[in-house]
């Protein structure tokens, strides 16, 4: 088995063994091994261009470019994340494309050029991040022309700047032409690349930090790292069943902050995302398979068509580099009372399938939550993937995310409503609320109260009054208990308008 | 062709975008480095009883702990009080406020040290709230009065609000607001060979920085350079508080003869520095029944945290900002800073205009529905009127003149389609069911100059090599603004340059001794001056040179410096103007003949002056002007609002780089609108910040800002002084993000009857939810069923 994480940076190779797999990508890039006890030596120079400023991939300023290679297309494709909550560990067999490594000799490329000419810049502390997240746009781009302004909007939700108010970032952004922008992919030599990754091959790889950490009397050693990536699943639920304390990492978007906030420092480290067969999302039987490994960002791709409602919210879970890298299960194996993910799911009927050595089991998700943060989950198991039955047509599916502010935003209130509608008559209704106790939780009187008749505004905020009655939330910096309840009732009579009635009509006045 | 006017590139525009610009975690590692870290209060209010550093020390990698006992200086500073202390020796007065600095080879070791270090404390009942402090007479300096010419006889006050037709009053709350620049608190000291100290760091002041180092570590202010070459955003923010990390790792420097850094976590940035002060301001207005003012009563109280640092300034520019752009015939303002367990709060780009500003706005838009005509309308009305002596004298007694206030207001309302939209406006919402919106207009009259009249002064060094090239230096510092660009541009147009041929040097006292914050919009005003009057000093003698090289007998040419012509990178005399020397080449010729081609500048503003004790004076320059037109949409379920269009015009004189001030004025006006809906500080009763991170604290992102966004300037041929006839442009604008505040009022106030409804800072969608459930007994209406 493989004791060294092989990946690339800008072109050059890089190797790593022991306590640098174990760095968030961001320290990693600017030098963070000197900074944590002088371990080892960066390979080559330090990367400062990826810059810190919050280390809680909320703002976007440490966004690069991850390049995988693509499905027998033999090339790399490229989407951004934050740096700042990835770790080394993630990047085996990628290569990862910084603001360094986005030039082509002297000549700025045309996103750098956009933003010096559209004066995008001010302080500059976040524009290495912008410029990658433009970068990122064109890479991903599939439409004809330039950049809309919605695609560009949503692309650049996630890169937060203090001084320009955004204008002028976007004025570069529409100057820029995906089908005149060279491919991050030309700049670098891809073919060899991926023959060096074919050469390696997918099997399993495991990295241990005691392999290099020599104490030197300067730092205080840091605790060991026993880092697995697993290439099947058989091997990984082997792993977890002797690792029982280990922690199970898909996107990292949750722990990386953990992490850099000092909240946890798991011992042991399993990757599922390298275990190409938990990255699969396809509809078996009219139900969704979505993957434990399967990232937000495919699904949002396949939702759009198929669910609009799920993908509406979804384009406001985290920001695009969140994900890229965070997947469904990580959001509901998470379990945070206001995950976005989880009311829809619940109200869908989504089940969970697990499995260990032992076995697999299913389980419905409702049951799957014992408490705050507490699981139906065996030491050895692990979320292999989620099962969700389709919405039919005499579905309507509404989902709300309330928030302070609308992208990029913890939520303060989510409600999802699944009434099934016959006529004007209301045959089935399944409501889920998060943000309003320990778990999400279903509203079961309200549903009741609703059932079997007829779909009127006056019905729903008679529902809206019971479900207030249902909850008993709590005053946190999100909001007061009293905002909450007073969201969850209006949100009842909103959905009988979007229903119903008329529809929101947001934008400015003819 | 004049580089002024130009929209040149920001002169770091290319290191932003290439990652090459450097901040000061950047900066290469120096040998035997520190990292420095800080232990921190635990309580807001209390005694320190002990402090255990045995554990601490142990820690393998650490290298010293210090506390004030290891000062050299006085444990005492502040810009305009020295209440505050470097380092907590007994007293600890709000969360965090730094007690033992830590200096270790790892920041994993400084981390672990900060986990071990035992702080005893005797936890008091904390002052937190501006309700607080009045209850227990816990303030920062003496009130402050000022009140108009023709308002000083009480009992002719008291009855012109007796007998007017309407009267309004209430209590108006705004919240704080947290700078956000996006490199934190930052600084590297390194110690000299004889024990002086070198620091670079993060800051809007240079000499502060210098001076502040110096006294704590009791050393001359000669012993202590301090330069910035750059931050990553400062917002007032960096204007005295970028002290904590410069006094840590200059005295770690000190101490242990190694280099040493700090930037600080996002965490520690947010919960121990300062940020805008929130205010309370109690109002009674009295109106004719056109809504035109007539007299007024305004006592703002300001939360000022801890110590004074510039809580009393900043009141200051909230009393001189009470008007905004409106002429208000009888006017008394009171300010009084609280003192309260917070950190000291400190300045906020608008440095509190915008807390004087939103009253008296937020007052206008209630007179108007009082008095049953358009908001606009009331405005106009009561707009200062350039040229009536009747109309243009402030409350402090200076003059407003040479503006163009009442043609911004009449060209933004056909430009924005203002009237036509109202009406719209007024037919959604009577068609709506789901969803209410708002349309407003605001102004903004802002002062340009230090309100403290010496610190509007600058210095500025010039250098002109024998290539041609030059070197400026000046006390301004560049904190994105483009002060560095402009300066560029001024200094190119002196010599008739092209710009690459200057080059902007980083901000040091070295170079530039004695030199104000770069603050109060002013940066370019002061430091374009002085570099103009150094260029002016050098171009003078190279006239007096150059006459006599191109003096000729036989042509019948005199010498005469007034005929020499230095432009288009050469020098000739415009009596034979084929005769041109290359500027490189006259240069190294000049030096040859020992013509000194360098020399320093000053500059200090003329005009200025304001007695403090009187409350009279003339503080300001000039005025930057302005007004914007906002439009909202919320919804009424959820309170969520969203920014529909914007349409901003502003006097900004001529502009030295029209790209970048367009920058500075969408840049702040965001920051505005941040303030007025979203970003709000939360504090548990203990005192601790809750909001300490961008997870919690929210900044607008970029789908918050309009669809339509359209900004325009307004020519103004009165505006006749001032470097190269531009405006100062860094603050002003944040102020018109008030419009959207107004604008969401304007909407809450469709679903009110004839009161007018009542709405705070910031008017997130929990406070509009709120505001609008109170206002119809419950946010939606309840109908039939159908």
């Amino acid at each position: 088995m493989r004791d060294s994480l092989i990946f690339y940076v800008n072109g050059s190779r890089h190797e790593v063994r022991g306590e640098a797999a174990g760095l968030t990508l961001s320290d990693y890039l600017r030098g963070g091994e000197w900074l944590r006890g002088g371990c080892g030596s960066l390979q080559g120079d330090r990367l400062c261009g990826t810059k810190i400023a919050c280390a809680e991939g909320d703002c976007g300023a440490c966004t690069v470019l991850v390049g995988k290679p693509a499905d027998n297309s033999g090339s790399l494709t490229y989407q951004s994340i934050d740096a700042c909550i990835a770790f080394v560990y993630q990047m085996d067999r990628r290569q990862i494309v910084t603001v360094e490594g986005v030039q082509d000799g002297p000549t700025l490329s045309p996103v750098q050029q956009a933003m010096v000419d559209c004066h995008g810049s001010q302080c500059g502390f976040c524009t290495p991040g912008f410029v990658m997240a433009l970068q990122g746009l064109v890479e991903e781009s599939d439409d004809n022309g330039p950049l809309t302004d919605d695609a560009l909007r949503l692309g650049l939700s996630g890169n937060l700047c203090r001084c320009t108010g955004y204008s002028q970032i976007l004025d570069a952004g529409r100057r820029l032409d995906p089908e005149r922008v060279p491919s991050i992919s030309t700049r670098y030599e891809t073919a060899a690349m991926l023959a060096d990754f074919a050469t390696l091959g997918d099997g399993s790889v495991r990295v241990n930090s005691r392999d290099t950490h020599q104490s030197n009397g300067h730092a205080p050693a840091p605790p060991p790292v026993d880092i697995f990536l697993p290439s099947t699943l058989d091997e990984l639920l082997a792993h977890r069943a002797k690792h029982p304390d280990a922690r199970l990492i898909s996107g990292a978007t949750d722990i990386g902050v953990q992490f850099n906030h000092g909240r946890v420092a798991p011992p042991a480290i399993i990757t599922t995302q390298t275990v190409s067969e938990l990255n699969r999302l396809e509809v078996v039987d009219s139900e969704l398979v979505i993957g434990a490994a399967t990232p937000w960002s495919r699904v949002e791709a396949y939702a759009k068509d198929a669910i609009p409602a799920y993908h509406a919210i979804l384009t406001r879970f985290g920001s695009p580099q969140v994900r890229h890298a965070g997947t469904l299960v990580g959001n509901l194996a998470n379990a945070s009372p206001i995950a976005d993910s989880i009311p829809f799911h619940y109200v869908a009927q989504s089940t969970l399938e697990l499995a260990s050595v032992r076995g697999r089991r299913d389980i419905p998700i409702e049951e799957f939550y014992l408490g705050y943060k507490q699981l139906d989950l065996r030491r050895d198991e692990v979320i292999v993937a989620v099962r969700t039955p389709l919405p039919k047509e005499n579905v309507q599916l509404r989902l709300y995310k309330v928030s302070k502010r609308r992208d990029m935003d913890i939520s303060t209130v989510t409600l999802a409503f699944w009434l099934e509608v016959e006529g004007n008559f209301c045959t089935a209704a399944r409501i889920a609320a998060g943000g309003v106790g320990p778990t999400v939780v279903r509203l079961p009187r309200a549903e009741e109260s609703l059932i079997g008749r007829p779909l009127t505004l006056g019905a729903m905020q008679t529902a809206g009054r019971i479900a207030r009655d249902e909850i008993k939330p709590i005053s946190d910096v999100r909001g007061g208990a009293e905002y909450r309840l007073q969201l969850v009732q209006n949100l009842f009579a909103k959905c009988w308008h979007e229903v119903m009635g008329e529809e929101a009509f947001v934008g400015t006045t003819p | 062709m004049p580089s002024v006017g130009q929209s040149l590139p920001h002169d770091s525009a290319t290191g932003h975008v290439t990652g090459a610009a450097r901040y000061i975690d950047d900066l290469p590692r120096l040998d035997r480095e520190l990292c420095v870290d800080f232990v921190g209060s635990p309580v807001a209010a209390g005694r320190i009883r002990s402090l255990d550093l045995t554990a601490a020390r142990r820690v393998p990698g650490v290298v010293c702990l210090l506390t004030y006992n290891d000062l050299g200086g006085p444990n005492h500073f502040g810009p305009i009080i020295p209440d505050e202390p470097f380092l907590a020796a007994e007293e600890v007065a709000y969360v965090g406020q730094p007690i033992v600095v830590i200096a270790a080879e790892t920041v994993a070791a400084a981390r672990k040290a900060r986990e071990l270090v035992v702080v005893d404390v005797e936890e008091q009942k904390p002052i937190l709230s501006i309700d607080d402090a009045l209850q227990a007479s816990s303030f920062i300096g003496p009130e402050r009065r000022m009140v108009s010419p023709g308002a000083e006889n009480d009992a002719a006050f008291e009855e012109a609000l007796r007998s007017a037709p309407h009267t309004l009053s209430g209590r108006f709350f705004s919240g704080g607001q947290e700078q956000f620049y996006f490199e934190t608190q930052a600084a590297m000291s390194i110690r000299g060979e004889s024990g002086d100290i070198r620091v670079i760091s993060s800051t809007q002041n240079t000499t502060e920085t210098q001076a502040v180092v110096a006294e704590a570590l009791g050393l001359g202010m000669h012993e202590v350079v301090c330069e910035c070459h750059r931050m990553g955003g400062g917002f007032g923010g960096k204007e005295t508080q970028s002290a904590i990390t410069a006094v840590m790792t200059a005295l770690v420097a000190q101490r242990t003869g190694r280099p040493a850094r700090l930037t600080l976590r996002r965490g520690d940035d947010m919960r121990i520095t300062g940020k805008r002060h929130a205010y309370q301001t109690d109002y009674r207005v009295a109106f004719a029944k056109d809504g035109r003012l007539i007299a007024a009563v305004l006592a703002f109280y300001s939360n000022g945290g801890a110590f004074a640092d510039l809580s009393t300034s900043v009141m200051e520019r909230t009393m001189l900002h009470a008007d905004n752009a409106y002429h208000v015939p009888m006017l008394r303002v009171t300010g009084q800073v609280c003192r309260t367990n917070l950190p000291p709060n400190t300045a906020f780009r608008g440095f509190g205009g915008p807390q004087g500003v939103a009253v008296i706005e937020s007052v206008l838009e209630d007179i108007a529905k009082v008095v049953g005509r358009d908001a606009f309308d009331v405005r106009r009305t009561n707009l200062y009127r350039d040229g009536d002596d009747s109309r243009n004298v402030t409350h402090y007694g200076q003059i407003v003149r040479d503006h163009v206030m009442d043609e911004t207001f009449d060209r933004l309302a056909a430009s924005s389609s203002y009237r036509h939209r109202v009406v719209k406006v007024a037919e959604f919402n009577a068609a709506s069911r789901t969803h209410v919106k708002g349309i407003a207009i605001s102004a903004i009259k802002f002062g340009i100059s230090f309100t403290t009249k010496f610190l509007n002064q600058a210095n500025a060094l010039v250098n002109v090599y024998t290539d041609g090239t030059v070197q400026v230096s000046t006390g301004g510092t560049e904190m994105g603004q483009g002060l560095y660009t402009k300066i560029q541009q001024i200094v190119a147009d002196e010599f008739g340059l092209e710009p690459a041929r200057v080059r902007v040097m980083a901000t040091s006292s070295e170079k530039s001794n004695n030199t104000s914050p770069t603050a109060a919009s002013a940066g370019t005003d002061l430091n374009g001056m002085a570099a103009i009057d150094a260029c002016r000093k050098i171009t003078d003698r190279m006239r007096v040179y150059a006459a006599g090289l191109f003096a000729s007998a036989e042509r019948g040419l005199v010498a005469a410096p007034e005929h020499i012509v230095i432009d288009e990178g050469a020098v000739w005399d415009d009596r034979a103007p084929s005769h041109r020397l290359d500027f490189g080449q006259f240069c190294a010729m000049a030096r040859r003949e020992r013509v000194d081609i360098g020399a320093r500048g000053f500059y200090a503003t003329p005009g200025v002056d304001y007695n403090r004790e009187t409350g009279r004076g003339n503080p300001f320059f000039y005025y930057t002007t302005g007004a914007a037109v906002a439009e909202v949409t919320i919804d009424r379920f959820t309170g969520e609002l969203t920014f529909d269009r914007a349409d901003l015009s502003m006097d900004i004189g001529r502009a030295i780089n029209p790209g970048i001030d367009r920058g500075q004025v969408i840049g702040g006006f965001i920051q505005g609108v941040g303030w007025v809906t979203n970003e709000e500080l939360r504090y548990n009763d203990a005192g601790h910040l809750l909001s300490t991170g961008p997870t919690t604290y929210k900044i607008p992102n970029i789908t918050d800002t309009p669809r339509v966004f359209i900004v325009d300037f307004i020519d103004n041929p009165k505006h006749q002084k001032n470097v190269r006839l531009s405006k100062a442009v860094g603050e002003p604008p944040l102020m018109l993000g008030v419009a959207v505040w107004l604008a969401a009022k304007n909407a809450l106030q469709s679903l009110a009857g004839d009161e007018p409804v009542s709405l705070s800072i910031p008017a997130t969608s929990e406070e509009l939810l709120k505001r609008m459930a109170a206002l119809v007994d419950q946010a939606v209406p309840d109908e039939a069923i159908r």
